[in-house]
């Protein structure tokens, strides 16, 4: 009996209609990839988004495709707080651990972050974390705030 | 107009396999100076670690392998690392490589699955 195709290409016609972007999202097995760039001020800005099931990993290019420096945020218990730390690249600078932070914040799940954004750019940091953000609550991957917080 | 927006510039391919009965999601990609490997079953990335060709003044080059995040010490690790680098060196490469491994187990059969089907879809 053939009464198992009609959902089967429901199923399809569904995923495929919620992946058509202008953006590439790939997805392989448990893993969902988001790539998109902007351009903010002649300055190029690139994102990769990689989500797995208890993390993401995303990666910021300023013009270049470094990686850059890299930092780990997880939420620490017992009170919540976030917790920052600099993997790779040395911690001379923190371009990209306040946006690190702020991501654990918002999707309440452990970062990697690896972003070649250069020191002393506080306003390529604020507007690559704006359009993260953006990303981030279009793909839904960041959870619900309770109603009347601020951020 | 399509033609200001920049090309995503990196290269990266993400796959899926069994090994030894677990599921192992792979994703590579390729910076300007680094290969970027993630090999998750768990659903996370796991243990990162860093390795880096040194050129010496000796013909072999040497290479530095180190867990920088997660279990440090894990020799099984350490090896995938070690082997992953230097294929990329032989390759002809000299970037470095981050790996992350989020594994079950640390078994032997377990790591050289993950090393083959790394350089199965090397990007290098």
């Amino acid at each position: 009996m053939a009464r198992e195709e009609p959902d089967v290409e429901a199923l399809n016609e569904a995923i495929s209609s919620a992946l058509v972007s202008n953006d590439e999202v790939k997805e392989g097995g448990g893993v969902q990839i988001t790539c998109f760039s902007e351009v903010v001020n002649d300055v190029a800005l690139h994102f990769q988004i990689l989500r797995l099931p208890k993390q993401i990993y995303v990666w910021i290019g300023c013009d270049s495709a470094k990686l850059g420096r890299i930092y780990a945020a997880a939420p620490t218990r017992p009170k919540d707080m976030i917790s920052v730390t600099s993997i790779l690249g040395g911690a001379s600078d923190n371009t990209g651990a306040g946006i690190a932070r702020r991501l654990v914040l918002k999707t309440g799940l452990n970062i990697i972050l690896a972003c070649n954004i250069p020191k002393n750019s506080p306003m390529l940091e604020a507007e690559a974390e704006k359009m993260l953000v953006q990303k981030l609550i279009q793909l839904g991957y960041t959870r619900a705030k309770a109603e009347g917080s601020s951020s | 107009m399509d033609s200001s927006v920049p090309r995503f510039p990196v290269t990266y391919k993400s796959l899926s396999l069994d090994i030894k009965g677990n599921k192992t999601d792979v994703v590579l990609c390729s910076y300007d100076d680094h290969f970027l490997v993630i090999a998750t079953q768990i659903g996370a990335m796991g243990t990162i670690l860093h390795a880096r060709k040194e050129e010496g003044v000796s013909i072999e080059p040497t290479f530095n392998v180190s867990a920088v995040f997660g279990k440090r010490d894990e020799p099984m690790l350490l090896a995938c690392a070690r082997q992953l680098i230097q294929h990329i060196s032989i390759s002809g490469s000299s970037r470095s490589l981050v790996i992350s491994l989020g594994l079950k187990d640390h078994s032997a059969e377990t790591l050289k699955g993950v090393v083959s089907a790394v350089i199965e879809n090397r990007l290098w």
